[in-house]
C-alpha cells in the first residue's frame, strides 16, 4: 500500500510538471518584428514604417551591384553618353555599360532587381496608405506620414516607368507598369504609360497639399519641396513645359546654390552645410554597405571596385567642353596627370568625405537641377531671356566668367542641355535624358572617349531614338507569376 | 608489434597433462576445425573432422576456451572432467536482434516497419568526423551528398527521395531517443553503438510531427553488466584532395587564346576589322593594360604574340610559372584518439568516453579540432525505479576559409579561376622573386598597379597572404544531457519520463586583416559573433506490456512530449585597428555594426501506440500522434498522424516446416501519415513588419513576407511492403521492399508577381510522390575457421514526380529546374545546346517553331541567339538507381573490407566547368583544356564555339555543361589484423583484444568527367565548394 502511494505521488508530480499543457505554450513571437497593429497603432509609430522605406533606398541586396537608388542612378549614367569605364575590374556594371545587362530578365538580373526594388517601395508605401487613416494621434503627423508615402510611391513609379518604357511623350498608350494603390498579393496588368503618369501626378498633387507647411525630421524625408521637384521632373518627361517651369521655380525659390568650394567637396555629406541638398540619405558608419555601395563603384578613395579597375571617367568630349577655370573641370583628373588608380579623366566629383570610412551620404535631388529644368522649360516655350538669366545664375556660381551670352532658340537649348550634362554628371540623369531627348544614343569615340585602348570597350556606340535596347525587360518571374502579364507583354528586343 | 613479441617471450615450462574430448553442435553433429585453447596460455589446437581433439595442457591450467565460427564460444573448467562439448549455434536469428524504435526498442522479428541498422563494427572502419558521411551505401534508400571537404563538416542525407518542395526534406535526427537539433559533427563516432534509419510510417510515425522525411536514430554505447572493459583507439591519418583539379591550359596557350579572343572580337564584332588589323590590335593589347596586363615573358608586351600567326614569339622565354594550387593546397594530417571505459554490476552500468580529434584542412589555414567526452550511467535504484543519465559535451575549434560562391576570398574559386600567368610571388623584369625588405621573405604579388600591374582577375588580393593574416574561426561547444526516470508498477506497467537538453554555443571571429586586401583601407575589420541554441525535449510515457494466454503479446504506450528551442545571437563589427595581429574589438576604434536577436520555436505532441503479436507469428501495430506547432496559426496548428502495420512470419507456419532451404521468411506491410512543418520561416502565419531597417538614427521597419494564417501541416502518406528472408542455411539474407511516399498539402513557396512587392508566399499546395524499390542482400560466400567472406549489396531505385501544382503558377522555374506536373523536383530545365555553326563558329541552340496559336510546336530550328533558345527538360539530377557494395573478407587474423558506393543516371550541371569555358570575355580567368578544341576557321567541325571577346551574351547555362553524374566511389578500404586469441590469452588477460589497421576513405571516385564533384548537391549543381578529401589512416584498437 505504501509503495502504491509512493508511485502515485511520483506520477502525480510528473504529470503536473508536463509543460506545454497550457494553451499558450505554442504561441511564439519574433524578437525583431512586430505586427501591423503595432506599427500603425498611432501616427508616431507609423513613422517607423516610413523610415523603413527610406532605409530600403540605400540598402544592399542580392549582390554587390545592388545598393538601392544609387545603383540605378549609376546604371542610368553608364547607359548614357558621358561616363566611360576604365577597365573590366571585377566586372560589376560592365554589362550595363555594354547595353547587355538589360537584355536578360532572369532572377537577380538588373531588370528583375530594379523591378523588385521599386515595387517594394510601392508595396510598403501602400501599406502605410492602407492604414494611416485608421491610426490615432495628431492629424498633422498623420498628414505628414501620408504625404511622404504618396511622394515615395510617385518617385518609385516615375523611376519604374522611365526604365521600363520609352519616355512619356509619344508612348502614352504604350504598355506601362502594373499599378497598385493598395497592398495585395494578386498581380495586375501593365496598363498604359498614361495610367502610370496619371497616378504619379495624382499622388504628387495630393502629397503637395498634405506636406505644405509641414517640417521634416531629416533630409532623407520627402518634404513639399521634394514633391515639387518630383513634379517638375515628371512634367519634363511629359513635356508639359509650363508645369515644369512653375514647379522647378517653386523648388529653387528660397534656396541658394552651393559655392565653388562646396562643388569640390564630394557630394557626400548632407551635414556639411551645402545649401543645395534637397533630398538624400544620410549613411552612418554601421549602415554603410562598404564594397556594395555607390562609393565603392564610383570613387577610388577607398580602394573599392572603382579603384580596382572600374574607374568611372568623364568622356574627353564633355571634358573638353568645360572651360578651364570652371570648378566642374577640376573634379576630373586632368589628362596626362593620371597616376595609380587616379587615371586620366577619372571622376573625383563624387567621393567619400573621409578616406578610410564608408560613411558617405547619397544625394537624390539638389537645387541646380531645377535651375536647369526651369531654364529648359522656359527656353522650350520661347522665353529665351528669362531662360538665359537662370542659366547664367547657375553658370556663374561655378565659373565666374560664365555667360550664356545672347543665345537663342536651338542654340540656347543646346547650351542648357550641355550645362545639364556638365552640372549633373554622375548623378543619374544619363539614360533618362537620352530617352527623353529622342536623339538616340550617340557616344563619342576615340582616345579618351568610348572604346580605344585606354578604356573598356562598350561595344555599343550608337542606338537610334526609341530603340528597344533602352528598355529594361519585364522580369521573367513577373511573367510567370502574374496571371495578367504573359510572354506577349514583354518589352520588345 | 612489441606486444606480439612479448607474447612469444611468455612461454613458460610447466608440467603438462593431456586432455581429449569432442566438440559437437546443438544437434550433436561433430564440429571440425573448432579452436581449443588453454585459457591464460597460448597452448591450443583444433578439432579433427570427427570433432575430437587432444591437447597437452599445463598442470596449472584451469579451463579451456572452445570456439568455432558460427557458434557461441564456451569456457570449460578442466576440473569438470567433461570434455564432450556442445556449442550453441550463434544467433544470427532475426528473433534476437533488437531494433531501436521511437520510445523504446523492439525485437526485429516482431517489427512491422522498415528500418536499416548500422552497427559500431561497420562504422568504425570509416574515418569520418561526422556520422552523416558514413551512411550512404550501407542502408538502402539513402542518398547523400559528400558534404564537401571542410574540416568537421557533415553530409546531407535524403531517405527515400525528396519529401517536400519548400519545407525541409532532411530526416529527423534522434539521439538516444530524443529528437536532436545539436551538431552532428560534435558527436564522436567512436561513441556510437548503432545508427538506425527508420524509413516507413510504421517505423517512424510515433515521431509523427517531424518524421515525414524518415528518422535517423543515433544510439550511443552503454556499459554491460559484468563486463568491465577499457578500449583505446589511436588513429593517424593523411589527407589529400579526393577530386582532382580540372585540366587547364598552359601559359603559352593562355596568351595565344586570349589573343585569338581579342582578334575575333575585332574581326567579327562591330569593328569588322580585317584579320590583319584585328591581329595587330590583339597583339598590341593582349598583354597590355586593356588585356591580360601581365607579361610572363622576357619580350615587350606588344611583341609577345606574332600578329599574323597568333603564336608566342619564337624568342620569348617564360620567366616564371607559379601554381596557386601548390601554394594553397597541402597534404594535411588527421589524428583521432578515443579512450573509453565501460562495465557494470547487477544494478548499475556505466560508459565513460573521452576523445580528441584533429583534422587539418587540405587547404592551408583551415582545420578542425574537437575534444569530447561522454558519460552514460544507468541504475536500478529499487526494484521499481530505474534512472539514468547520458551526458556529453564537445569543444570544437574551427578554422575556416571561405568556400562556395564567387567571392575572391574563396580559395576554391580563386585557385581554379586565376589565369596561369599571374604569379603568387612578385617578379622583377627578369622574372626573379623580390625580397620584401620588411619581412625578409619573398614578396607576394597582390595584383595592384604598384606591383606588377592591376591584375584583371581579383586585383588587390593574394590569398596566400591574406588568409594567413585573416581569422575566420569559431569555438563551438555542443552539449547534451538526457536524463530519465522509470517507475515499474502493477506488474505490467511502467512510467518513464525523459528530459533531453541540448546546448550549442558558438563564438565566431571574422577578421579581415589591416595590411592587405578587403579591409586594408579601413585598417582591418573584425566581427565577433556569439550564437547559442538551447532546446529541451520533455516526455512522459506510460507503457503496458502483457502476455495473455501464453501466446498473445501486447505492448502499448501513451505519452506526451513537448519541445522548445530558443536561439539567440549577438554580433558586433569594428574597424580601424592600430596594429595588426589582433582581432579583438577593444582595440578597434570605429563601430561598424552591432545587433542581436532571439527566436523561439515549439512543438507539443500526444501519442499512443499498440503492438500485438500471436506467438511471434502474426503481428499488428498501430500508432496515433497529435502534434501542435508554433509555426502555424492557433486554429490550424494541430495535425493528426497515424500508422498501421502488419507482419506475418511465414517461416513459423507449419506448412513451411519441410521447406528446409528457408530459415526465416517474413512479410510486412504498413501505411501511415507523418507530418512536416519545417519551413524556414518560424512565424509564417503572422503578418509582420521586420525591424532594424533604421534610417540613420531613426528606427525603421519594412513589411515582411505575406502572412498565411491558413498554413497547415504537410502530410506524408507512406505505404511500405516488404519481405525479409534468410535462406540456404543462413547463407543468404535479404530484404526487398517497395514504397510509395505521397506528400500532400505540400508547403510550397508559391511565386508571387514581383510587382506586388513580394516574391513568394508559403501555401499548402501541391502533391508529390516518391515511389521505389529497395533491395538488400547479404551473402556469406565462405564461412570457415580460416576464411570468412561476406558480400552485402544494396540497391535503391525511386521515382520522384509532382502530381499537383498551384493553379495560378502551374510551372515554377527555380534556378535550373522547373516544377511542373508530371516532372520530378530536380528535373533540369535548360536550353539545349546544338553544337557549333561550322561556318561562323557561333554556338547554336534549338528553338521551337510555334504555330500561330503560340503553343503547338511545328518544328525545331537552330538559332545562334541564346535568349531565343527554347527551354526543355533534360533529365533529373536524381539517380536512376544507387546503392552500395560491402565486401568483408577475413583470412585468419586479417580482415579486408571495402565499401563501394554507386549512383547511376543522375545528371550534373557543372557550373565550375562552364566558368572555365568562357569566350575570353573576362580577362584574367583561366580556361579548361577543352577550349583548345574551339572553332578557329570556317569549316571547323567542333562543339566548342569561337572564342570572342565581344560576343559575350550568346552563351549561358545550357545542356552544353550538363554531364552524366553517374559515379562509383571507393568509399572505404580497410585492412586490419587482429591479434589471435592464442596470442592474447598468453597475456593472462592484460589485453583482451588488439587490432591494428590501415584504411583509405574516399580512395577513388570514378566519374564521367575529371574535376567534377557529382555529390556536391542533390540538385546536381556545383559551387566552387571545398574539395572533398581522401584520407589514409593507420590505427590501433586496444581492449583491456
Amino acid at each position: 500500500m505504501k509503495k502504491i502511494f509512493y508511485i502515485s505521488s511520483v506520477l502525480l508530480v510528473l504529470l503536473a510538471s508536463m509543460q506545454g499543457c497550457k494553451k499558450e505554450f505554442l504561441d511564439t513571437n519574433p524578437s525583431n518584428a512586430v505586427s501591423p497593429n503595432v506599427i500603425f497603432a498611432d501616427a508616431p509609430s507609423a513613422l517607423v514604417a516610413l523610415n523603413g522605406i527610406y532605409r530600403w533606398q540605400y540598402s544592399f541586396f542580392t549582390n554587390h551591384g545592388n545598393f538601392g537608388q544609387k545603383s540605378f542612378d549609376m546604371v542610368s549614367d553608364l547607359m548614357g553618353e558621358d561616363m566611360t569605364v576604365h577597365s573590366a575590374g571585377y566586372g560589376w556594371f560592365n554589362t550595363d555599360y555594354r547595353y547587355t545587362a538589360q537584355l536578360t530578365a532572369v532572377d537577380a538580373s538588373r531588370s528583375e532587381r530594379m523591378w523588385y526594388f521599386y515595387y517594394r517601395v510601392i508595396d510598403n508605401a501602400n501599406g502605410i496608405l492602407d492604414n494611416i487613416d485608421k491610426a490615432t494621434g495628431d492629424q498633422n503627423i498623420k498628414d505628414n506620414v501620408k504625404g511622404q508615402a504618396l511622394g515615395l510611391r510617385a518617385y518609385a513609379y516615375l523611376n519604374l516607368i522611365s526604365f521600363f518604357q520609352q519616355t512619356y511623350k509619344g508612348s502614352e498608350s504604350q504598355p506601362g507598369v502594373p499599378l497598385y494603390t493598395t497592398r495585395t498579393t494578386v498581380g495586375k496588368a501593365r496598363g498604359t504609360v498614361q495610367d502610370v503618369y496619371t497616378q504619379i501626378v495624382k499622388d504628387l498633387t495630393e502629397a503637395e497639399t498634405l506636406l505644405t507647411g509641414k517640417t521634416r525630421a531629416h533630409i532623407s524625408n520627402i518634404d513639399v519641396r521634394v514633391v515639387q521637384g518630383l513634379r517638375a521632373r515628371t512634367a519634363l518627361f511629359m513635356e508639359d513645359w509650363s508645369t515644369a517651369a512653375t514647379y522647378a521655380n517653386k523648388v529653387r525659390t528660397g534656396k541658394t546654390l552651393m559655392s565653388v568650394a562646396q562643388y569640390g567637396q564630394g557630394f557626400s555629406k548632407m551635414s556639411d552645410g551645402n545649401p543645395e541638398w534637397l533630398w538624400g540619405s544620410e549613411i552612418i558608419t554601421d549602415q554603410a554597405t562598404i564594397y556594395a555601395s555607390f562609393y565603392s563603384h564610383i570613387d577610388i578613395t577607398n580602394s573599392g571596385y572603382a579603384a580596382l579597375g572600374t574607374q568611372k571617367k568623364i568622356t574627353k568630349a564633355l571634358y573638353d567642353k568645360i572651360p578651364t577655370g570652371d570648378v566642374r573641370k577640376t573634379v576630373f583628373r586632368t589628362p596626362g596627370t593620371g597616376s595609380g588608380a587616379n587615371v586620366d579623366y577619372n571622376q573625383n566629383k563624387i567621393r567619400v568625405p573621409v578616406a578610410a570610412s564608408w560613411a558617405a551620404d547619397y544625394l537624390y535631388m539638389r537645387v541646380a537641377e531645377f535651375y536647369l529644368i526651369e531654364a529648359e522649360a522656359l527656353a522650350r516655350q520661347g522665353q529665351d531671356a528669362p531662360a538665359r538669366t537662370i542659366l547664367d545664375a547657375l553658370g556663374k556660381a561655378r565659373y565666374a566668367s560664365y555667360s550664356a551670352g545672347t543665345l537663342t532658340g536651338t542654340a540656347l537649348l543646346d547650351e542648357i542641355l550641355l550645362q545639364r550634362k556638365i552640372e549633373l554628371w554622375g548623378e543619374g540623369f544619363g539614360l533618362f535624358d537620352v530617352k527623353r531627348l529622342k536623339k538616340g544614343l550617340n557616344r563619342p569615340t576615340g582616345t579618351g572617349n568610348f572604346g580605344g585602348t585606354s578604356s573598356l570597350d562598350p561595344f555599343t556606340y550608337t542606338l537610334p531614338a526609341g530603340d528597344p535596347k533602352f528598355l529594361m525587360r519585364i522580369p521573367q518571374q513577373e511573367i510567370d507569376a502574374n496571371g495578367e502579364i504573359g510572354p506577349n507583354d514583354q518589352n520588345p528586343q | 608489434m612489441v606486444l606480439i613479441a612479448l607474447c612469444f617471450s611468455c612461454i613458460m615450462l610447466f608440467a603438462q597433462k593431456t586432455i581429449t574430448g569432442k566438440v559437437t553442435d546443438d544437434k550433436g553433429n561433430p564440429i571440425p576445425n573448432a579452436s581449443v585453447i588453454v585459457q591464460g596460455s597460448r597452448v591450443g589446437t583444433t578439432t579433427k573432422s570427427d570433432g575430437t581433439f587432444t591437447i597437452n595442457a599445463p598442470a596449472n591450467a584451469k579451463s579451456l576456451i572452445i570456439s568455432s565460427i558460427g557458434s557461441e564460444e564456451k569456457v570449460i573448467a578442466i576440473s569438470s572432467g567433461n570434455f564432450n562439448v556442445q556449442l550453441e549455434t550463434a544467433t544470427q536469428d532475426l528473433s534476437e536482434v533488437v531494433v531501436q524504435v521511437p520510445y523504446g526498442t523492439v525485437k526485429k522479428a516482431q517489427f512491422t516497419g522498415s528500418e536499416g541498422t548500422i552497427s559500431a563494427k561497420t562504422l568504425e572502419k570509416q574515418q569520418q568526423t561526422s556520422v552523416t558521411k558514413m551512411l550512404e551505401g550501407l542502408v538502402p534508400g539513402i542518398i547523400a551528398t559528400n558534404g564537401g571537404g571542410t574540416p568537421g563538416s557533415s553530409a546531407s542525407v535524403l531517405i527515400r527521395g525528396v519529401g517536400s518542395v519548400s519545407s525541409s526534406s532532411s530526416p529527423l535526427y534522434v539521439l538516444n531517443g530524443v529528437p536532436y537539433d545539436g551538431s552532428i559533427a560534435a558527436l564522436s563516432t567512436d561513441e556510437i553503438e548503432t545508427v538506425t534509419v527508420l524509413k516507413d510510417a510504421a517505423a517512424a510515425a510515433l515521431y509523427g510531427s517531424r518524421a515525414a522525411n524518415g528518422v535517423i536514430m543515433i544510439t550511443t554505447k552503454t556499459g554491460k553488466k559484468g563486463s568491465n572493459r577499457t578500449s583505446v583507439s589511436i588513429r593517424n591519418g593523411w589527407m589529400s584532395r579526393g577530386i582532382p583539379e580540372y585540366d587547364r591550359v598552359s601559359i603559352p596557350d593562355y596568351y595565344e587564346l586570349y589573343w585569338e579572343a581579342i582578334k575575333n572580337g575585332q574581326q567579327y564584332g562591330p569593328a569588322q576589322s580585317s584579320a590583319a588589323v584585328a591581329g595587330a590590335y590583339a597583339s598590341a593589347n593582349v598583354a597590355g593594360i586593356n588585356g591580360l596586363v601581365y607579361n610572363a615573358y622576357n619580350v615587350a608586351a606588344g611583341q609577345l604574340i606574332d600578329p599574323t600567326t597568333g603564336k608566342i614569339s619564337g624568342s620569348a622565354q617564360l620567366l616564371y610559372n607559379d601554381s596557386w594550387e601548390d601554394a594553397l593546397y597541402r597534404s594535411a594530417g588527421r589524428q583521432n584518439i578515443n579512450v573509453n571505459f565501460s562495465g557494470g554490476n547487477d544494478k548499475t552500468t556505466h560508459f565513460i568516453s573521452m576523445g580528441y580529434l584533429n583534422e587539418d584542412g587540405i587547404v592551408k589555414f583551415s582545420g578542425y579540432k574537437r575534444y569530447n567526452g561522454r558519460v552514460d550511467i544507468k541504475t536500478s535504484a529499487t526494484k521499481w525505479l530505474n534512472a539514468g543519465l547520458n551526458i556529453d559535451g564537445s569543444l570544437a575549434e574551427n578554422n575556416n576559409v571561405p568556400s562556395g560562391g564567387t567571392a575572391t576570398t574563396n580559395p576554391f574559386y580563386y585557385t581554379r579561376q586565376m589565369g596561369p600567368i599571374y604569379p603568387v610571388w612578385q617578379r622583377d623584369a627578369s622574372g626573379n622573386k623580390i625580397v620584401d625588405p620588411a619581412t625578409g621573405d619573398y614578396a607576394l604579388d597582390w595584383g595592384v598597379a604598384t606591383q606588377m600591374g592591376a591584375r584583371p582577375y581579383a586585383p588587390n588580393s593574394n590569398l596566400l597572404g591574406s588568409l594567413a593574416l585573416d581569422d575566420r574561426g569559431s569555438k563551438v561547444f555542443n552539449g547534451n544531457a538526457n536524463a530519465f526516470m522509470e517507475v515499474l508498477f502493477l506488474k505490467d506497467f511502467s512510467f518513464k519520463t525523459t528530459l533531453g537538453a541540448t546546448y550549442w554555443n558558438s563564438f565566431g571571429t571574422t577578421y579581415q586583416n589591416s595590411q592587405f586586401g578587403d579591409a586594408q583601407n579601413v585598417s582591418g575589420r573584425s566581427t565577433k559573433s556569439g550564437s547559442r541554441q538551447f532546446s529541451k525535449t520533455f516526455n512522459q510515457v506510460l507503457s503496458y506490456n502483457k502476455t495473455f494466454l501464453t501466446n498473445h503479446n501486447i505492448r502499448a504506450l501513451v505519452g506526451h512530449e513537448s519541445y522548445d528551442l530558443i536561439t539567440s545571437s549577438v554580433s558586433a563589427t569594428k574597424v580601424t585597428f592600430p596594429f595588426p595581429g589582433t582581432s579583438e574589438l577593444d582595440n578597434a576604434a570605429t563601430i561598424e555594426g552591432a545587433g542581436s536577436s532571439t527566436d523561439v520555436r515549439k512543438i507539443e505532441g500526444y501519442f499512443s501506440n499498440i503492438n500485438y503479436d500471436y506467438k511471434g507469428k502474426y503481428m499488428a501495430s498501430a500508432s496515433f500522434r497529435r502534434d501542435g506547432t508554433s509555426r502555424f496559426f492557433v486554429d490550424n496548428r494541430w495535425g493528426n498522424f497515424y500508422s498501421f502495420g502488419v507482419g506475418w512470419k511465414i517461416s513459423a507456419e507449419n506448412f513451411m516446416e519441410n521447406v528446409n532451404w528457408v530459415d526465416d521468411l517474413k512479410f510486412r506491410a504498413s501505411y501511415g501519415e507523418q507530418g512536416n512543418e519545417a519551413i524556414s520561416a518560424w512565424y509564417a502565419w503572422q503578418p509582420l513588419y521586420g525591424l532594424g531597417w533604421n534610417n540613420a538614427l531613426t528606427p525603421g521597419g519594412l513589411a515582411g513576407s505575406p502572412a498565411n494564417p491558413e498554413l497547415v501541416w504537410e502530410g506524408n502518406k507512406t505505404t511500405n511492403i516488404g519481405i525479409d528472408f534468410t535462406i540456404f542455411k543462413r547463407r543468404l539474407q535479404g530484404t526487398i521492399e517497395v514504397f510509395n511516399r505521397v506528400s500532400n498539402n505540400l508547403l510550397f513557396d508559391e511565386p508571387l508577381p514581383g510587382s506586388t512587392g513580394n516574391l513568394s508566399i508559403t501555401r499548402n499546395i501541391g502533391v508529390m510522390f516518391n515511389r521505389g524499390i529497395e533491395i538488400s542482400l547479404g551473402y556469406n560466400v565462405i564461412q570457415s575457421r580460416l576464411i570468412d567472406w561476406r558480400v552485402d549489396v544494396n540497391f535503391t531505385k525511386f521515382k520522384n514526380e509532382i502530381t499537383k501544382m498551384p493553379e495560378l503558377t502551374p510551372t515554377v522555374v527555380s534556378g535550373t529546374k522547373q516544377l511542373k506536373v508530371g516532372q520530378g523536383i530536380y528535373d533540369f530545365w535548360l536550353r539545349e545546346f546544338a553544337g557549333v555553326d561550322a561556318a561562323t563558329g557561333e554556338a547554336l541552340y534549338y528553338k521551337d517553331v510555334l504555330d500561330t496559336d503560340g503553343k503547338t510546336v511545328l518544328s525545331r530550328e537552330l538559332t545562334p541567339i541564346f535568349t531565343q533558345a527554347t527551354f526543355a527538360y533534360h533529365g533529373s539530377a536524381l539517380p536512376d538507381f544507387s546503392g552500395g557494395v560491402t565486401n568483408s573478407l577475413r583470412v585468419g587474423s586479417f580482415d579486408l573490407s571495402f565499401l563501394l558506393v554507386y549512383s547511376y543516371g543522375g545528371k550534373f550541371l557543372d557550373g565550375n566547368y562552364q566558368s572555365l569555358m568562357h569566350r575570353g570575355n573576362s580577362f584574367g580567368t583561366h580556361w579548361h583544356t577543352d577550349i583548345l578544341n574551339r572553332w578557329q576557321k570556317p569549316g571547323d567541325i567542333t562543339n566548342v564555339p569561337r572564342i570572342d571577346q565581344v560576343l559575350a551574351t550568346n552563351e549561358g547555362t545550357s545542356t552544353r555543361y550538363l554531364f552524366d553524374g553517374s559515379f562509383l566511389n571507393v568509399k572505404n578500404i580497410t585492412l586490419s589484423y587482429n591479434l589471435p586469441k592464442t596470442a592474447l590469452s598468453s597475456l593472462k588477460g592484460a589485453i583482451s583484444s588488439l587490432q591494428i589497421f590501415a584504411n583509405v576513405d574516399n580512395a577513388h571516385l570514378f566519374t564521367t568527367h575529371k574535376g567534377m564533384d557529382p555529390q556536391r548537391a542533390f540538385t546536381g549543381t556545383s559551387d566552387w565548394s571545398y574539395t572533398p578529401f581522401r584520407t589514409f589512416t593507420l590505427g590501433l584498437n586496444l581492449g583491456l
